[in-house]
């Protein structure tokens, strides 16, 4: 054995499985086919947003890296929907894309037992008896051998990118594709699909006029994703906005025709939450206008990202477009957007834990498993880590289900459901989301991220003692009085935030913004978070009544042959999993509890 | 991490190991008593094999078609005697009514004739069923889903025939795609709350003005279907109507009215009806159980004051209370003495004796003569229409909800769709809206059967007869 761990690939999710695995005392090994691309902001130069600005904060309660990147590395904070109720605000950011990998490149380094190596991972090698996998081989011929795996391709796998009419074998533009792993892949099993994702032109900054923009600031405050980040004290840039019009419109629909999506070049199915300006315009064509954020690429840099465009139209085509629309009538378009189609591997071929039902010790998390986004990656890689870690030393997986973070949402969406199409986490996803509220996240997985060895002893202790601040303010609150009613009281109608009963109780003003934020939000929906603990308590029944992973599915008898045939690709490991399997029957659920009770009698 | 914990499943359905599906089941399907014809039910694979070998004529049930009814004779193998003339109804290739094999067989209607076949099926492995285990079988077997299988318990217990027939409609799925129809509904508007949830406000230009006024159709829609609740039980449950009053003020004579025949003693000294005297009549379709009670009044005879226990617990369980006084003596005190009773809401305060104290006005109360049957109709329409509840009379059109748990979900439905109303009333965020939504949304998915918990399958199959 070389290595305990080999992670394919330094992307969101690379990063995240390579730290925690090393972290944890396992000598590691990152596996990239290029280190100046570690932790790449491909896309969109931003972290967080909606349900997005969770998973970060999550991933930070577990001992994740993404938070600490992006506190290092914003040039703009918002805390969206303010106005919108708690649930849906979330924290999102701009970042400066070069220090955000740059700092990712940099933490992976310092990393004690993390080796990094530049090559290309071609095939998986198993075990004799073909059970699991126990290393790799990379294109230069190296044979690494190792206890776990994890997969992390992310669009490189067989990646194939569309300009117009021009393509080329590639993961990013100028980057060179991963060749041979996905076939490889199909032939020991998997099942192998192809999605599309794309991306807007870049636009140089002094090409633009920003008489006609509109500015998009940041918020005053910049606060911290990570709990572990006291304040941030970085520069603040603008955004800008403007929209598409008739005239854009037009010269979309005259050149549909030569798109690689229209022409049917692309067979991948994009994702249609986060469609590109050919997809928008056909499927909605009563809409006037499409709203584009102009956002920087970073700080010394003269790229600017036009968000809300993404394109795979012929280069000349995307210059016509983009210079009917106000303010970018001079643009010069420095990289062009294009269209990129890719391997993924069906994730219902995985376990709760990601890891592998074709393969022990294999574990696959990020993009390779469908999903689209660095937030959803980064999870994914996180959790993929903490599993191989926890079978490594013999402990049961991390899982964590849809009533404790969204994180558990996505997993359990992707094992359970599967996704033909990118699959995008959003708010409505998540049931119980009003107590997935992204300043809670510590409080729900801190605990965790200790238990698994993530998260250290201080970083208990200062979850204990936010959580004892907190319960001093609503007790503060309690005793003070204004307007001839107790301060709680106040704070419950909707017309008072909790900075308008500093003149009542001052006392409180000392306190960090992110303890006031937190009691504002409890006392104010307390009575319907209640109300979601019930129907929490409801869920958890079914979720706790588990289902062994060996569970013999031709032994129940009076099992329909469509929920029996669903039950044996997935194998969920709770009757509540297998209740969430589209199409399963409510009676083959009553005969799989009675079975399940009745196994359990004998 | 949290070990994973497995849990029992406490359900008196598995916890006693009574639905086992592999065996062969029978029971009787008509009420067990004696009649003309009883209905034995025969479920499970090999029971139509099992049942031919102790038939007359096997092959007919071999080799006869599904949905065909043979006629012959059970026999007993050991002395080869026929028991009893049967027909046969043939259910084959899992199209009876569990999804299984199956045959029903029409005996003749003595207990004893019964008792001796079951002794066969037992000899021949066969296994009593246990309650509910026939539409168990059929829910397994995804023959029927859950407002179904509810309704199958509704039919059995009708009690009347519009109750019947209300519950038969249900069982052809109904009140399921009503159902359906309000969870369409919501989900549309949910999913334009999810639209507003899922992207930043800057994201989405116009902000999408909750529409209060649909939800409000879908919540009246469904008030309309719980207040048939009390109907749809009334019809299906029925009532008790206690005669109560004074000794010799006429009950056991309006009691007779009630049933047009002599069945209780009728005579002038005080006290005759000394216990009560119960009958079953049906009042346009609800069935009544109608009670003559021992006269109210102080007394010093032992029997008499045992009866008048009963009175009083009687008149505690009435649905609905006749108090009766003799209109002759045209003394309204009287009803000082009742006045509990009479300020009851359940309470109709009669007059009796028209004929013989004609031009008696009261201010309260039914005059009637229980004698000449003067007055008789407009009473019994007065007591249909409380117990009615003022709900309008009922027609086999009409969907109504009969099952406690129905109605208890229903009831979270609405409670929950009036809460989403008055948040978005109140201008509260669309989070919390969505959440109260989603509670509704969950309360109807627990009617069909779609939100599967083991406390509604609990709750369903432990409610039925044995048998079906």
């Amino acid at each position: 054995m070389d290595y305990d761990a080999i992670i394919v690939g330094a992307g969101h999710a690379g990063i995240e499985a390579s730290l925690a695995l090393a972290r944890l005392g396992y000598s590691s090994i990152l596996i990239t086919q290029n280190l100046d691309a570690i932790g790449r902001l491909s896309c969109n130069p931003a972290i967080g947003g909606m349900a997005k600005g969770n998973i970060v904060r999550e991933i930070d309660a577990l001992g994740g890296e993404m938070a600490h990147l992006i506190d290092n590395s914003m040039i703009q904070y918002r805390i969206l929907n303010r106005r919108r109720g708690p649930a849906v605000q979330a924290p999102r950011a701009q970042s400066d894309k070069f220090t955000y990998h740059q700092k990712a490149k940099w933490t992976i380094e310092r990393q004690k037992g993390l080796a990094l190596f530049q090559d290309t991972v071609v095939d998986l090698i198993l075990s004799a008896d073909k059970k699991s996998v126990v290393g790799v081989v990379t294109d230069r011929g190296h044979k690494i051998g190792a206890k776990v795996v994890v997969l992390t391709t992310g669009t490189f796998m067989d990646g194939k990118i569309f300009i117009g009419e021009w393509e080329e074998v590639a993961g990013r533009l100028g980057e060179p594709a991963a060749i041979g792993l996905g076939g490889a892949l199909r032939e020991k099993g998997f099942k192998v699909g192809r999605l599309k994702t794309g991306t807007p032109a870049r636009v140089r900054r002094s090409s633009l006029n920003f008489d006609l923009l509109t500015e998009q600031p940041g918020d005053e405050v910049m606060l911290p994703f990570s709990f572990d980040t006291k304040s941030v004290e970085r520069p603040s840039l603008n955004c800008y906005v403007t929209y598409t019009n008739e005239s854009t419109h037009k010269v979309i629909g005259d050149n549909i025709k030569r798109s690689p999506l229209y022409g049917g070049k692309i067979v991948g199915l994009g994702p249609r939450y986060c469609p590109s300006i050919e997809d928008k315009i056909v499927r909605f064509p009563s809409r006037e206008r499409h709203q584009i954020f102009i956002e920087p690429e970073g700080v010394g840099t003269e790229e600017m990202y036009l968000n809300g465009v993404s394109s795979s139209l012929p280069e000349e085509v995307q210059t016509a477009f983009i210079h009917t629309i106000v303010g970018l009538e001079g643009a010069e378009i420095m990289r062009p957007g294009y269209a990129v189609e890719y391997d993924y591997l069906d994730p219902l071929q995985l376990y709760p834990s990601l890891e592998s039902k074709l393969y022990s010790n294999l574990f696959v998390a990020g993009q390779t498993n469908g999903t689209s986004g660095y937030e959803e990656a980064a999870s994914q890689g996180l959790l993929a880590g903490i599993n191989a870690a926890q079978k490594m030393a013999g402990e049961p997986p991390l899982i964590l289900d849809r009533t404790e973070a969204y994180i558990g949402v996505l997993i359990d969406d992707l094992v359970t459901k599967g996704t033909e199409e990118p699959y995008r986490m959003f708010t409505s996803r998540a049931e119980y989301r009003l107590n997935l509220r992204h300043d809670s996240a510590d409080q729900r997985l801190t605990p965790k991220g200790y238990k698994v060895g993530l998260k250290s002893q201080e970083d208990m202790e200062r979850l204990r003692h936010k959580m004892g601040q907190i319960e001093v303010v609503k007790e503060l609150l309690s005793q003070g009085k204004g307007e001839g009613k107790r301060a709680i009281e106040l704070l419950r109608q909707p017309e008072y935030s909790i900075e308008e009963l500093f003149e009542f109780v001052p006392e409180i003003a000392t306190y960090d913004e992110a303890i006031l934020y937190q009691v504002e939000l409890d006392v104010k929906y307390e009575g319907y978070v209640k109300r979601q603990e019930r129907q929490i308590e409801r869920f958890q029944k079914m979720e706790r009544i588990s289902i062994p992973q060996d569970f013999n599915w031709d032994e129940i008898l009076g099992l329909s042959t469509e929920s029996r045939q669903k039950f044996k690709k997935v194998r969920p490991l709770s009757v509540g999993q297998a209740s969430r399997i589209s199409g399963v029957r409510s009676s083959d659920l009553a005969i799989l509890m009675v079975a399940l009770s009745r196994k359990e009698r004998s | 991490m949290d070990t994973v914990v497995t849990l029992k499943v406490y359900s008196p359905l598995m916890d006693q190991n009574r639905y086992n599906q592999d065996d062969i089941i029978f029971a009787l399907a008509t009420p067990w008593g004696s009649s003309a014809i009883a209905v034995v039910r025969v479920s499970g694979k090999g029971s139509i094999a099992k049942t031919a070998q102790i038939f007359s004529r096997p092959d007919a049930l071999l080799k006869g078609e599904s949905h065909t009814l043979v006629h012959g004779s059970l026999m007993d193998p050991t002395t080869n005697q026929a028991i009893d003339e049967v027909v046969v109804a043939l259910f084959k290739g899992g199209r009876g009514y569990t999804g299984e094999e199956s045959l029903e067989i029409s005996c003749h209607g003595s207990m004893a004739a019964v008792e001796t076949i079951f002794d066969l099926f037992k000899d021949l492995g066969m296994r009593a069923a246990s309650p509910g285990e026939f539409t168990f079988r059929a829910f397994m077997h995804g023959k029927i889903d859950l407002t179904q299988a509810e309704a199958v318990m509704e039919v059995v217990s009708a009690q009347s025939q519009k109750g019947h027939s209300l519950a038969l409609r249900r069982l052809e799925g109904e009140l399921f795609n009503r159902i359906e129809e309000y969870k369409g509904e919501l989900l549309k508007l949910m999913s334009i709350l999810a639209l507003q949830l899922d992207y930043g406000e800057d994201e989405i230009e116009e902000p999408i003005e909750f529409p209060i006024d649909r939800i409000e159709t879908i919540k009246d829609s469904i008030e309309e279907l719980l207040a048939t609740y009390n109907i749809g039980r009334l019809y299906s449950e029925g009532a008790k109507i206690v005669l109560a009053g004074a000794t010799n003020v006429g009950k056991s004579t309006l009691f007779n009215l009630f049933l047009k025949e002599e069945r209780s003693i009728v005579s002038s000294i005080h006290g005759t009806t000394r216990d009560f005297i119960e009958s079953r009549i049906n009042l346009e379709g609800i069935p009544i159980r109608l009670f003559d009670t021992a006269g109210l009044r102080e007394t010093g005879d032992t029997i008499e004051e045992e009866g008048i226990k009963r009175t009083h617990r009687l008149l505690e369980e009435g649905d609905l209370i006749l108090l009766i006084f003799d209109g002759t003596e045209h003394d309204e005190e009287s009803l000082s003495l009742y006045e509990k009773l009479v300020e009851d809401p359940r309470c109709i305060v009669v007059w009796n004796k028209s004929d013989i104290a004609p031009n008696q006005k009261y201010s309260n109360g039914f005059t009637i003569s229980a004698k000449r049957g003067v007055g008789f109709r407009e009473l019994s329409q007065e007591m249909l229409f409380r117990l009615r509840k003022g709900a309008t009379a009922l027609d086999d059109q009409q969907l109504v909800i009969e099952s406690s748990r129905q109605h208890g979900e229903l009831m979270r439905t609405r409670d929950a769709l009036e809460r989403v109303i008055e948040l978005a009333q109140g201008g509260l965020p669309l989070d919390i809206i969505a959440s109260e939504l989603n509670e509704a949304l969950n309360g109807l998915g627990s009617i069909t059967g779609e939100v599967t918990s083991s406390d509604i399958l609990e709750s369903v199959f432990s409610n039925f007869c044995v048998g079906k």
